[in-house]
């Protein structure tokens, strides 16, 4: 304990490096360009800082999402033609043209970092007049606040489709994760949805180089990805397969999914919403895929003939076509316990910790090591004992 | 594994935690507490788990203003004895700058200085401010973070998307009233005017 005085007068010797800059708030520009990374997708997985510090949600948005971070483009005026979007030059109902400059997202970021409203920045873009100058401006926002605020939070940066690889590798010493947004399953989906990116060459292309400059820059949330399901009329199956590659090949730490919603004045306004739950999906499988490590061929179980996934849990439509005999949690392995419904990687975990001392004696005890039983039962068999109902072919 | 090899920092700030139940988890291992089906130990799980969730939901929920440019302060009143860590985690955040966390009748003061955290702790919020105020350049002029921060939330509201269940379940009410924060509609009108006037 030291007393107040001895911590004032400490304070007081540094007060003019402490606070950030003053800053001067256009809401119609701040409104405007939050608006247009509401469908984008992140997470503030942890800070690299020394301490680390974990990663905090810091609201949750009326839908329940967490906004942790001060997501927001740098510009909105963009040249290119995505058939979704409000911001491309097809969309006939474009909002007004806003752009930020480094000193302003500094302060704004600083301001709502101090005050414990955000855990770090989520920095987007529209192309601008070219990706290069754009993304220019990006790296010089992080740099101000990592080197001259000293800015210790998360930083996410967007690579823009088609940009300089020096410009990645600066985003990269200075960001703790990069991405550049997929959005389509394939380049023949890429041509339905956007006639001016190529798939290969700007996008594919940068998260090589993304790749390839992993061993040289400090990256530790790594880099991910985003598709907007459903834009391009591509399955689950072909969404799922080409989430296997970015995950063997080019190594994202994880892949974002955002269901297609139909924006007014763009050239896809008449076509069909996505269902949420198909989203809610593809986080599902995987998840089966990352944290479960189901096998791809396993997870192929979960699509239908025509390569949809059912708004129902995959984890238990492939049990049900796998696992032909219940399995015993005083004997199976971990792997299979992770199989059962009802069962997850926590509480796989403490029934191989608690057998180790003394057999699981019945449905009581797993309920309580957080097995959800109902779910789990009719594929389990305890010292011999099976439920015998109806769930496991209704649940 | 989710009980912490700590455990027993976190089960001693429980609010109902006594010396029995310390004693009692005093010869435990954390998988102890994680694996056993025992009512007293899966209690002492509990007791841990509710510190840890309070813990973390006062680092996410606690809004800081400043007082000048040496100060940060915010409300906090925990159910838990966790005051002081969350200060520390604050000041941590925001090194040399003195942090104050705090209600009508007890105030914990935390500064990081040159990679060591200092400590203080008081009675209520307003005279702990009050003097600091008179030992600092200080003035409730600060960046209006509020007002930004309700623009850019706005901005990103999908209408589609909305799901109050889950807003209710990620933020509970009696989370935001510890940290003064006002999302709910209140009946009675309570604003963070009434910040000091809590007891």
């Amino acid at each position: 304990m030291v007393t107040l005085e001895k911590m004032a007068h400490l304070a007081q010797e540094s007060r003019f490096d402490s606070l950030g800059p003053a800053v001067s708030i256009d809401p119609e520009k701040l409104g405007a360009l939050g608006e247009g990374t509401r469908h984008d997708v992140c997470a503030s997985t942890f800070s690299p800082q020394s301490p680390a510090l974990p990663g905090i949600c810091h609201a949750f948005a009326h839908d329940g999402r967490c906004v942790s971070l001060f997501k927001t483009l740098y510009t909105n005026y963009c040249g290119h033609q995505c058939n979704y979007c409000t911001n491309a030059t097809n969309c006939s109902r474009k909002t007004r043209a806003f752009s930020y400059t480094p000193e302003e997202l500094v302060g704004i970021t600083l301001s709502l970092y101090r005050s414990n409203y955000i855990e770090g920045l989520f920095l987007s873009s529209g192309s601008g007049q070219s990706e290069d100058c754009i993304m220019e401006k990006m790296v010089e926002t992080a740099r101000i606040l990592r080197e001259k605020h000293g800015f210790n939070g998360y930083i996410h940066l967007k690579v823009l489709p088609g940009a300089d690889r020096s410009h990645i590798q600066e985003a990269m010493e200075l960001a703790d994760r990069v991405s550049i947004n997929l959005e389509a399953a394939s380049a023949s989906h890429m041509n339905e949805i956007c006639a001016t990116k190529n798939y290969e060459s700007d996008i594919l292309q940068r998260q090589r180089y993304i790749r390839d400059l992993m061993s040289k820059a400090n990256l530790p949330a790594g880099q991910t990805t985003q598709l907007v399901v459903g834009a391009g009329k591509e399955s689950d199956e072909e969404i799922f397969r080409r989430v296997l590659y970015e995950y063997q090949e080019i190594g994202v730490r994880r892949a974002y999914y955002s269901a297609f919603s139909p924006q007014k004045g763009t050239p896809f306004a008449n076509r069909e919403p996505q269902p949420l739950w198909r989203e809610h999906r593809l986080y599902q499988i995987d998840w089966l895929y990352r944290i479960y490590r189901f096998h791809p061929q396993e997870i192929e179980h979960a699509f239908d003939e025509n390569g949809f996934l059912q708004n129902s849990d995959p984890k238990m439509a492939i049990a049900r076509e796998l696992m032909d005999s219940p399995v015993d949690p005083n004997t199976a392995s971990y792997q299979e316990l992770l199989r059962v419904p009802g069962i997850g990687p926590r509480s796989a975990q403490r029934i191989v910790a608690l057998r180790q001392r003394q057999p699981v004696a019945g449905k009581a005890e797993l309920a309580s090591l957080g097995v959800r039983i109902k779910r789990a039962a009719p594929f389990l068999k305890i010292n011999g004992w099976r439920d015998a109902t109806l769930e496991m072919w209704s649940a | 594994m989710r009980v912490p090899e700590n455990f027993l920092s976190y089960l001693s700030a429980h609010e109902d935690c006594t010396e029995r139940l310390l004693g009692r988890a005093k010869g435990l291992v954390a998988e102890d507490l994680e694996v056993s089906h025992d009512a007293e130990l899966v209690r002492l799980r509990k007791m841990v788990s509710s510190v840890q969730i309070e813990e973390h939901r006062m680092k996410a929920f606690v809004r800081l203003k400043s007082l000048g440019p040496c100060v940060l302060y915010g409300y906090l009143k925990p159910r838990h004895r966790i005051g002081a860590y969350v200060c520390d985690h604050f000041a941590r955040k925001n090194p040399k700058l003195i942090v104050v966390l705090g209600n009508g009748s007890e105030s914990w003061i935390s500064l990081y200085f040159d990679g060591k955290i200092l400590h203080d702790r008081r009675e209520g919020i307003a005279e702990t401010l009050e003097q600091l105020r008179s030992n600092l350049p200080c003035s409730d002029e600060g960046p209006d973070a509020k007002s930004i921060w309700r623009i850019y939330i706005d901005s990103q509201y999908c209408p589609l998307r909305k799901n109050a269940a889950a807003f209710r379940r990620r933020m509970p009410r009696r989370d935001q009233d510890a940290t003064g924060l006002r999302l709910v509609p209140n009946k009675n009108g309570v604003t963070l005017d009434d910040f000091f006037g809590k007891d």
